[in-house]
């Protein structure tokens, strides 16, 4: 076997050679499903977070790609980073079809590793800049090892050495990979990523004569590296959640998967329920017995769980509710991301109740807020909301969480002690702050009646006019005791920027890379990023009114975060909406430009 | 020891089946002597659904439908109590329709009572899903709850009593209550309980009912027998009551792999286990 007839040293041009030193990376690895994108970005992902870089990896972008078309991205950078970089760098393409879908996003500069082993690359689709490297993968991995399949193994040899790892670092990633596997699964797969590497040296790519070059980097500390719908249920866990009910609905499945597989080891209960309105209505009877129970669903099931969500507000029941969101209205397009629940979040169901929404923006905040939502539902007695978006799939280099940390706050709970100290218990007591203590099934002297008609102390129905004005009352004053623990805004950039920029979730992080760029250009803004929906909080209120024009940027066509604003006492005139509804994610890029063209309809005056 | 609520009265029409059932719920309790603060009574929306108020137990008044997932949930959550859910057939079978057939398949220790009387009586009068002859949609067969459960293979314990034969009715919820303390899984006992103000069915359903306990060819303990006599029963416009079915499948607690923490361990949660398994679950994604 010679892989000399596969010579690529005429395509390669040595003095391309260089290891150019980049250190924000964006890859794309496409094809037919099933060809393994995935794998080899999963495999890229590990090597690099190995050296030290942050990776921000998204699988909801690939379903850009239709019919059987499968791609995976990812970032590697020095930063976390909440987006992908504005172009493709490295495009690994196992068919034609993925360098026609890439096309117009390839860098200038960009390298294209492409499997050349049924057709040649068609010209015109990658800019006169890139750099094509040809590689017959698959007839490779068939001649050498009789099999297609290990063409990922392969390629990751060769991707390996084109971006500078060496040898070892590319041997154990794999390794690890595929650490399940038994040493004779193994064997091919080590083979095919040395026919990958032997392929590289007929190019003379090897060592530190690699096209480009992604340095170590120094320790950042104990890191981790999870998507938001993880972090947040990990979040739950450790505050103490130990009941969830859910139905399988795209993209909050993934919450459900993660505590069916840890959280029966440690005395919970996961039920996959036969609809949302069993799901909630099933947290519902775990939390009446004191257990911190919670549901996610996605819009759709959300919809179905208004009525409960407002019940738990008025029963005054502890739940705490995870929505992914995602692209609607209806069925919308279930892969998409959006911001589009808010109104239904903050202003949905019937009647007036107490109830918290919280906004993480990244991984980090998806396990703190799953913890406070746990926390704060036992505090306030009443649903405890978080909204993810895009956040809640896409992956993120954060610092590892500090368990130990975590501190559980169980609210107001009375004890048989205490009650045997008392004459009446009285589940629905009228207090100061509005909170009354429970007790549980199980407690004597604690007996109870939970409803959501309205009804007296006792929890007997009633509606006497007098106790009605007293009851709403009362569960209006839970939602002002607890909102010195709700989360405030963040801001950055230039607090004396007449121009502000409102956001929440993940476009927090986008704008501030976009913001972070464009301060190079001369452009000041001020941001601002909610983290807290509901009630919305003054913090916000005052950034609008005290800003010339305020810029809310959301992933909704309704405008829904501004019309939030608005209501909460935000000026009207202040505010300029950049809506987006296509059911892509922004880039810096993208945030960029769509800054600077809203700037120059409506700024008050010149920028420097 | 601390005063509670004051236990309430029934709300009903004088001559409701439904003072029979709360009265026969409450002669189970009293027989297998459970403790009202260790029970948990929840209801549904609905004439039904004040029960709960009348027992002195902790009472839940579930939203309309959902009365068998809260109770199931609680049943998980706090295995060491007594769980009774009771509801309406509009309740059990029209709205809730959907988690009856759940409930019957996953088996919770609990027992579940759906006073049917064939009408919304809340809201004045509408045909429920048993209404015999509807008016609205005559050529709808009513819905039979038993003959469903026995073709649900995880059922346990189904029966069908009267309101107006006090002994049998007794007797049935005693044994249902057992059947769900003792762990065996959901009982789960139909009474028809006719409301005089709307569907005043007491003489019919008292002429059409067929008593199977007092039958000795009826076999309540093979579902396919006892299915294929109920057919003829009801093909017969007859009303099958008694002990329709008993028989063995593991319940829902049972079947679940975890070892539940009751609230009251919860506090003293954080043990070195748990610690160590958040650990290890959070380093699984360490880089």
């Amino acid at each position: 076997m010679s892989l000399a007839m596969y010579d690529i040293s005429a395509v390669v041009d040595k003095d391309l050679l260089q290891g150019e030193v980049r250190e924000d990376l964006t890859i794309m690895v496409g094809g037919q499903g099933g060809d393994g994108s995935l794998t080899i970005i999963a495999l890229l992902s590990k090597a690099l977070l190995d050296r030290g870089y942050s990776i921000y990896r998204t699988s909801n972008i690939a379903s850009r790609i239709k019919g059987g078309h499968a791609a995976a991205f990812m970032r590697a950078s020095t930063g976390c980073k909440s987006c992908l970089g504005d172009k493709i760098d490295f495009l690994i393409a196992f068919d034609t079809e993925a360098v026609q879908k890439a096309s117009s996003q390839l860098a200038a500069n960009s390298v294209v590793v492409f499997d050349s082993s049924r057709e040649a690359l068609p010209p015109g689709l990658v800019p006169e800049t890139a750099l094509v490297v040809p590689v017959p993968f698959s007839r490779l991995a068939v001649r050498v090892l009789r099999q297609d399949l290990f063409k990922n193994s392969l390629g990751f040899g060769l991707v390996g050495r084109i971006i500078g790892l060496p040898d070892e670092e590319i041997e154990a990633c794999l390794r690890n990979h595929f650490k399940k596997l038994s040493a004779t699964e193994l064997e091919p797969n080590m083979r095919a990523l040395r026919e990958g590497q032997a392929f590289a040296d007929t190019a003379g790519i090897s060592g530190n004569q690699s096209i480009v070059t992604l340095p170590r980097k120094e320790s950042q500390g104990e890191r981790v590296f999870i998507s938001g719908n993880h972090a947040v249920a990990m979040g739950f866990m450790v505050a103490g959640g130990r009941f969830f009910a859910g139905y399988p609905i795209t993209p909050a499945t993934d919450v459900m998967n993660f505590l069916a597989r840890n959280l029966p080891a440690i005395g919970g209960v996961v039920m996959q329920a036969e609809d949302e309105l069993a799901a909630i209505n099933l947290v519902i009877g775990a939390a009446l017995t004191g257990v911190r129970a919670m549901t996610g669903s996605s819009g759709p099931g959300i919809a179905l769980m208004q009525e409960s969500i407002g019940h738990c507000g008025s029963a005054e029941i502890p739940i705490v509710i995870i929505d992914c969101q995602r692209a609607g209205p209806s069925t919308g397009m279930p892969t998409k991301p959006e911001q589009s629940d808010i109104n239904m979040l903050t202003r949905g169901g019937n009647g007036d109740f107490p109830h918290i929404v919280l906004a993480p923006g990244d991984p980090s905040e998806c396990f703190e807020y799953g913890v406070l939502a746990t926390n704060l539902a036992s505090r306030a007695q009443c649903p405890v909301i978080v909204a993810l978006d895009a956040v809640c799939h896409d992956n993120f280099t954060v610092p590892r969480f500090d368990l130990a940390a975590v501190e559980i706050d169980m609210g107001k709970r009375i004890s048989a002690s205490e009650l045997a100290e008392i004459d009446e218990y009285r589940r629905y007591q009228m207090s100061a702050d509005g909170i009354s203590p429970m007790a549980f099934p199980g407690t004597k002297g604690a007996m109870n009646l939970v409803t959501g008609n309205e009804r007296d102390e006792w929890g007997r129905v009633t509606t006497e006019p007098g106790n009605r004005v007293r009851m709403m009352d009362k569960r209006a004053r839970k939602i002002e005791t607890v909102k010195p623990q709700l989360p405030k805004a963040v801001e950055w950039g230039d607090s004396a920027a007449p121009v502000g920029v409102v956001c929440v979730g993940i476009l927090g992080g986008v704008i501030q890379e976009a913001m972070d760029r464009l301060e190079k250009q001369g452009h000041r803004f001020h941001g601002h990023r909610l983290r807290t929906l509901w009630p919305v909080l003054q913090d916000t209120i005052d950034f609008v009114n005290q800003h010339e024009v305020v810029y809310v940027v959301e992933q909704s066509e309704g405008a829904q975060l501004a019309s939030l604003l608005r209501s909460a006492g935000a000026q009207p005139e202040n505010i300029v909406s950049i809506l987006r509804y296509d059911g892509l994610q922004y880039t810096a890029g993208e945030m960029m430009a769509a800054l600077i063209d809203k700037e120059r309809q409506t700024c008050p005056r010149p920028m420097q | 020891m601390s005063k509670t609520y004051a236990i309430g009265h029934p709300i009903w029409c004088a001559g409701c089946g439904h003072f029979g059932v709360q009265a026969a719920i409450q002669h189970a309790m009293n027989q297998a002597g459970v403790e009202l603060h260790n029970t948990l009574v929840l209801a549904g929306i609905g004439c039904s659904g004040t029960v709960q108020n009348n027992v002195g137990a902790y009472g839940y008044h579930s939203m309309h439908g959902r009365v068998l997932p809260t109770a199931i949930g609680a049943s998980l959550a706090n295995p060491e109590l007594t769980i009774i859910a009771a509801g309406g057939d509009g309740d059990g079978y029209a709205i809730g329709g959907g988690h009856l057939l759940h409930g019957l398949k996953r088996n919770a220790n609990l027992l579940y009572v759906i006073m049917n009387n064939g009408v919304y009586g809340l809201t004045k009068g509408q045909d429920s899903p048993t209404k015999e002859v509807s008016v609205s949609a005559p050529e709808e067969e009513p819905l039979d709850a038993m003959m469903l459960g026995l073709s649900i293979q995880s059922t346990t314990f189904l029966a069908r009593a009267i309101t107006s034969r006090s002994d049998q009715l007794n007797r049935l919820m005693l044994m249902g209550l057992n059947h769900a303390r003792d762990g065996k899984g959901m009982a789960f006992i139909e009474v028809l309980s006719p409301c005089v103000t709307y569907n005043d069915t007491y003489p019919q359903w008292m002429k059409k009912a067929y008593d199977v306990d007092a039958d000795p060819e009826y076999c309540n303990t093979h579902r396919g027998k006892a299915f294929a006599a109920l057919y003829d029963l009801v093909q017969q416009s007859r009303i099958p009551i008694g002990l329709i079915y008993s028989g063995n499948h593991p319940s829902l607690q049972s079947a679940m792999v975890s070892e539940i923490t009751p609230h009251h361990a919860l506090d003293q949660e954080h043990s070195e286990r748990v610690s160590k398994h958040l650990d290890k679950v959070l380093s699984a994604y360490a880089v």
